[in-house]
């Protein structure tokens, strides 16, 4: 990796880290804000889960260098994210009743 | 005999053999936090109210006073994955002295994490929200315990580097830089499971 790569990613990891404490402000302000029909929480969790899912897509491109690996690298996280969300998707369906 | 493919990229993955380790170990952390974070949604779907009242009513009220603590840890632990990865470019640049100072600064900011963690849980412990007292003080301390385990880990890998580690860097400067991006990585995951705790356990409740 040559000096004039390595100043470029330098400044990528400012920009990141501005833009994360940014988001992490977001975060914090959009949680006292209501953007949720009456009884349901749902506007408030889409809103902070979908920043943290943006904060994660800047740490894991920038910092892991997950914009620049190799395809093994990639093809390993798919299968891990396909598992996690059928992970995440047992207790959904934990609370569908099939019968009816 | 030697350990092949630690500095030299292996032709069939295209990696150096402790890059392909770590992401697969990280894979499995994905799915260790992965099943928590499932236990949390089955827990909180299933739930009247959320979160749960107890003998000691609701954590709330206690949880809002603690918002500006896990704030200020996002913060902390952000920092330290910038400092991380400026400890790598400072190995990429040949320059021990920044690379010191980098790496410093993460574990002191791993500290003040954990600093911070143990006040916050004093005062919930002090106030009678333990474990035993509702469903979310249960999978609260159980994510976060194992959370601040990894940032115990993270110390005593980094501490390792910073100190006896940092020998290799003599003899084999290129394997040196790649210990550490493999320990940045590591490191990142921990921000990152924190980045998905933070408004999970602190704000959307």
């Amino acid at each position: 990796m040559s000096a004039k790569d390595l100043a470029h990613h330098v400044i990528t990891y400012r920009n990141v880290f501005v833009l994360l404490l940014f988001c992490t402000a977001l975060t914090v302000g959009a949680a006292y804000m209501d953007f949720n029909v009456p009884g349901s929480m749902a506007g408030a969790l889409f809103v902070g889960l979908t920043i943290a899912i943006f904060k994660g897509y800047l740490v894991a491109g920038n910092f892991m260098h997950l914009k620049t690996e190799k395809k093994i690298i990639h093809y390993i996280l798919l299968l891990t994210v396909f598992f996690l969300f059928v992970l995440l998707a047992i207790p959904v369906l934990w609370h569908i009743d099939l019968v009816q | 005999m030697e350990i092949p493919y630690n500095v030299e990229v292996r032709e069939e993955t295209g990696v150096y053999n402790s890059k392909l380790g770590i992401w697969l170990f990280l894979a499995s952390e994905v799915m260790l936090f992965g099943g928590l974070f499932s236990a949390f949604i089955l827990l909180r779907t299933g739930a009247p109210v959320w979160p749960p009242m107890g003998v000691n009513g609701s954590i709330l009220p206690l949880l809002e006073q603690t918002i500006p603590h896990a704030t200020f840890n996002t913060i902390v632990l952000i920092a330290s994955s910038v400092t991380m990865v400026m400890a790598w470019v400072a190995l990429k640049r040949k320059d021990l002295t920044k690379f010191k100072i980098y790496l410093g600064s993460t574990i002191l900011c791993a500290a003040i994490f954990l600093v911070v963690k143990y006040f916050e849980y004093s005062h919930k412990i002090h106030e009678g929200f333990v474990p035993a007292h509702d469903t979310f003080m249960a999978i609260y301390f159980t994510i976060t315990g194992l959370h601040g385990l990894h940032i115990i880990g993270g110390i005593i890998v980094l501490a390792y580097f910073f100190g006896p580690g940092i020998k290799m860097w003599d003899s084999e400067p290129e394997r040196f830089t790649n210990r550490i991006e493999i320990v940045g990585l590591y490191w990142h995951f921990v921000d990152l499971v924190w980045i998905f705790l933070f408004p999970s356990l602190y704000l959307l409740n």
